[in-house]
């Protein structure tokens, strides 16, 4: 390996910031006592530093020695991850005080697993990609069990970790076995054998096949998304609002280089049928069963399956299109996604209890501010314009009727229509049910409320204005390896 | 300047005047049913200069706003009126004042949220009607939905939930086909014509060409039925009109006007608009199936409206029928029958919604929809009952009144090629003259046997103050129609001959 270049180092800039204050936010923990109530806030100066290097440093396209390629597409990735990290860590400082459970290691660990997320999609390599995956997926591991004295949250760590280390297992069996297929394990050389070479061989196909069954459990589509429930129901709401995002917006990128990469839209017909199934499985069951949950956010873990599925049909559609169509998907879901995590951090009173939706009755008139940013976000994730979620959608709908495939457009409006049931719940629930006799009592929090107003108002700005999130979208997806 | 943004300046004041309601404390009751109730008389104002400024000859659109919204797929914000969009308008805005007025009383808990609500749906509602980018209108389309959700469900009665859900979901339905429909359509623009665009203007000219040929899966079929189910549901046509009672019965007052006289006209108009030129082939193709279905709705309505207890649910198959007609007259498709259909959204939505408004009056009084309730309330309440009267024969088609205008057109209209549907149309007035006044008979002029009736006040001035814009045009169309026919007439010309 060579000696890393100046240019190098200027082009991770970003992930040096985050790993470095990863570092000084221990030492702050340790020594300095009386910074620790504003650990919160140190974290969000690093991810603000982060995102100054990102957008005023210069993208020099592919660095290290070709197995990262820092241009537009990553400054995309990077930037969703960081507004990501930055609305968590913001309404993680009263989350965790109300918790008792106000430590260092959480933002730490926090920054790590964003710096892992954001390796993980800027990489041409499958190496530096393994590298990132374990380095998102580890902190993660010890995030969602943070409220160690609170048993569903130790359980969702566990169950995280067994099904995390079993996607690793996969992902990593997938790699050797492209390598051993094709002697490289840079996406680009392995997307030109494939598409210049006469297709998929058996070991290629198993190998590919492997890692991008090691991705669907990160991105908890059907059949990989059994732990999806039980992790977001036990993890501090914060760590879920991450985890429902972070590690599935990288995910869909690097399966979207694997796709593009090698074309699988054209060379493998029983591709298309097997993740066409796989989308519209992950609709279809995510909708369905989010409809008879009680706990908010085992709803959303449910609706954040379907979303995936949403996402999978413009993976499938790949190419240009369909690769903005999968950028403009992940900000709308970050967005709405947050948004409503955020109210259901604020809304909740204790985190040993379920998040039952009944517990919200009333509460549109008791706290307008975040229970009308919940209802934004909420009508946004059902698909109802004019907020961002519905350009999402048109987006990706509008990809799949241009490329021809018009059955997967029209069995994902039918399950927007279905989603809308249980959308709607919460909003009646929250407007039209009275306060129950004991009114739950919900901790003001400043910093959580200003998260999900501010995410609300991404939603409304960007569904009111979408050009310049399709812009981006469009520039940055030129940056695929093909 | 003001005049070339003049129709985005109503389109839009409605919900800038929400978002300032936002930031006004819901404490400050009587600030915001003012705040409301102004805005909206000057957006009928201003609508009104739209009327004094429309050339009547000119069968295009006029006002004309375009600009680029999301240039990246060719979709832009185009609005623009012709003679049927501005009779529609103008409905419109004269029914948000007359029911943020006849709400004044009768919505006492979250002022501040209904009038948001009212305001919303108000811009959604004008917004679908000038919409000419399928897009935007789309987005208008689905916009109302939302605050109509809120008004039925959180100031309805007993079965508000139900009832506000059934609502969306229904709406719902419809709406996402039509998406899939609508960016079929631009794909199949872009493949002819390598442009992309949404606009409804580029689309007559390329979805005409879709094939229909080839069986019931012909894309030409496939997408006229995705429209017509989404606007179907909205009119709603028999027998996709279970949502309507519910809908009617469980929304506060001011919720029923809006649902009757404005929400209901958007299905018909969406299949004037939409369907009728987009797709001729298969808009003759499906005529003889509305023609039955407009037909059947006529007598169902009228028989269920027939047997009702209950005042408003009365109203609200009443409005099955009435809307049947207006169909029928759509579908026969002459000049005289399309014209008398627009005439005949514009008279139900001002007799349709003066009813609701005065069942509403009578409620708040008497807390009951039951006819069996009342009774011999003509001699406590003469004003009512005088109101009340004119509204009816207008509702059943008296003439010197609008309804009969409208109904006539249509009939005389649609005799040429469908004399039997007409005949059984007929059928229909006659059975809505029945249940009609039967109800007022039994309402009004029964013996007085609840002693509480014995006691209820007579309107206040507010009350008629609320209900006189609509008298009024109710006369004005009866006995003058051709003040309203002639504005439409090219505009209506222009669709029958594409």
């Amino acid at each position: 390996m060579p000696i890393p270049t100046h240019t190098d180092l200027v082009a991770i800039a970003p992930e040096l910031i985050l790993a470095l204050s990863a570092g000084l936010l221990l030492v702050v923990e340790a020594f300095m006592p009386r910074l620790r109530r504003y650990l919160s806030e140190l974290t969000l100066l690093a991810v603000l530093g982060a995102v100054w290097a990102r957008l005023s440093f210069e993208l020099p396209g592919i660095v290290w020695a070709g197995m990262l390629k820092i241009d537009e597409l990553a400054a995309f990735v990077d930037l969703y991850i960081l507004v990501a990290v930055f609305l968590t860590a913001w309404m993680a400082g009263p989350f965790l005080r109300r918790t008792e459970s106000d430590y260092g290691e959480f933002y730490s660990l926090l920054l790590l697993a964003a710096v892992g997320a954001m390796v993980m999609a800027s990489s041409l390599d499958l190496l530096p990609l393994f590298l990132g995956l374990e380095l998102l997926s580890i902190p993660l591991y010890v995030l969602n069990a943070f409220l160690r004295r609170n048993p569903i949250s130790v359980e969702a760590g566990l169950k995280y970790f067994v099904v995390g280390a079993f996607a690793s297992a996969f992902v990593v069996y997938g790699i050797a076995l492209l390598y051993g297929a094709t002697t490289s394990t840079n996406l680009v050389a392995i997307g030109a054998q494939v598409v210049g070479g006469g297709g998929l061989n058996p070991l290629l196909a198993i190998g590919v096949a492997m890692v991008i069954g090691g991705l669907a459990f990160k991105l908890a589509l059907v059949p990989c998304h059994g732990w999806a429930p039980d992790v977001y129901q036990g993890g501090p709401t914060p760590v879920t609002a991450f985890l429902s995002t972070v590690p599935k917006g990288a995910a869909l990128v690097v399966l979207l280089r694997v796709v593009d990469g090698m074309d699988l839209l054209h060379i493998s017909p029983r591709w298309v049928l097997a993740a066409g199934v796989v989308a519209v499985a992950s609709q279809t069951l995510g909708n369905i069963v989010a409809i008879v949950q009680r706990d908010v956010k085992r709803m959303l873990a449910y609706s954040g399956i379907a979303h995936m599925g949403y996402a999978m049909v413009a993976v499938i559609v790949a190419g240009t299109e369909g690769g903005a169509a999968v950028l403009v998907y992940l900000a709308a879901y970050t967005l709405m996604n947050l948004g409503a995590f955020a109210a259901v951090a604020l809304m909740s009173e204790r985190e040993d209890q379920p998040h039952l939706i009944g517990d919200l009755a009333g509460q549109g008139w008791k706290r307008p501010v975040v229970a009308l940013a919940l209802t934004v976000c909420l009508f946004s994730l059902a698909g109802i314009p004019p907020l961002v979620g519905f350009t999402a959608k048109f987006v990706v709908f509008r990809a799949a009727v241009n490329a021809g495939l018009v059955w997967l457009a029209v069995i994902g409006v039918i399950n927007s229509l279905i989603s809308a049931f249980y959308y709607l719940r919460v909003v009646y629930v929250m407007y039209m049910q009275p306060l129950p006799k004991r009114e739950p009592s919900f901790a003001p929090a400043l910093p959580i409320s200003a998260a999900a107003a501010i995410a609300a108002l991404g939603v409304a700005v960007f569904g009111l204005y979408p050009t310049g999130l399709l812009a981006a979208a469009q520039t940055a997806i030129l940056g695929l390896v093909r | 300047m003001f005049t070339e943004h003049l129709l985005s300046i109503v389109i839009l004041a409605p919900a800038a005047a929400a978002l300032l309601l936002g930031l006004i404390p819901g404490r400050a009751v009587r600030l915001h049913r003012w705040l409301a109730l102004v805005v909206s008389l000057v957006v009928f104002a201003l609508s009104c200069l739209l009327w004094t400024g429309f050339k009547p000859n000119d069968p295009g659109f006029q006002f004309v706003e375009w600009t680029d919204w999301i240039p990246q797929f060719g979709i832009t914000y185009h609005v623009g009126i012709d003679g049927i969009s501005l009779l529609l308008v103008l409905l419109t805005t004269l029914l948000v004042p007359v029911v943020i007025l006849g709400s004044w009383t009768s919505i006492t808990d979250k002022v501040k949220g209904f009038h948001i609500s009212m305001l919303l749906l108000t811009t959604g509602m004008i917004g679908a009607f000038a919409a000419l980018d399928l897009f935007l209108f789309y987005v208008f389309w689905e916009l109302m939905l939302v605050p109509m959700y809120f008004i039925i469900g959180v100031w309805g009665g007993k079965r508000r939930i139900y009832a506000a859900v059934k609502f969306f979901l229904f709406t719902m339905i419809g709406s996402v086909f039509m998406l899939v429909a609508i960016i079929y359509m631009a794909w199949f623009h872009h493949q002819i014509t390598g442009v992309w665009s949404y606009d409804y203007l580029d689309f007559l000219h390329t979805a005409p060409l879709l094939a229909t040929s080839g069986g019931l899966l012909a894309p030409g079929l496939l997408v006229f039925s995705a429209f017509a189910l989404a606007f179907a549901i909205k009119v709603p046509m028999f027998p996709l009109h279970t949502w309507l009672p519910d809908a009617h019965v469980e929304a506060p007052t001011g919720g029923s006007v809006i649902l009757a006289g404005v929400l209901l006209k958007l299905g018909t108009y969406g299949f004037l608009r939409f369907n009728r030129p987009l797709f001729p082939d298969a808009w003759d193709f499906f005529a003889p199936l509305i023609i039955v279905l407009a037909v059947v709705g006529i007598l169902y309505g009228a028989f269920v409206a027939l047997v009702q207890p209950d005042i408003k649910k009365l109203v609200a198959y009443s409005s099955v029928s009435h809307l049947g007609f207006v169909m029928l007259g759509l579908a026969a498709g002459t000049q005289a029958s399309t014209q008398g259909a627009v005439l005949q959204m514009v008279n139900h939505g001002l007799s349709t919604g003066a009813l609701f408004l005065l069942v509403g009056m009578v409620y708040e009084r008497r807390h009951t929809r039951l006819i069996e309730d009342y009774g011999g309330i003509a001699g406590v309440m003469p004003i009512f009952t005088g109101i009340f009267l004119v509204v009816t024969l207008a509702s059943i088609g008296l003439p010197g009144l609008n309804g009969f205008v409208g109904e006539f057109l249509i009939l005389a209209g649609s005799w040429q090629g469908h004399p039997v549907a007409v005949v059984f149309a007929g059928l229909g007035i006659i059975f809505g003259a029945v249940y009609m006044l039967w109800m007022v008979q039994r309402v009004f002029w029964n013996p007085l046997v609840h002693e509480e009736n014995r006691t209820l006040s007579d309107l206040n001035l507010r009350e008629i103050l609320s209900v006189t814009p609509l008298l009024v045009f109710i006369v004005w169309i009866g006995v003058h129609p051709n003040t309203f026919l002639s504005p439409m007439e090219a505009a209506v010309r222009l669709i029958l001959t594409r």
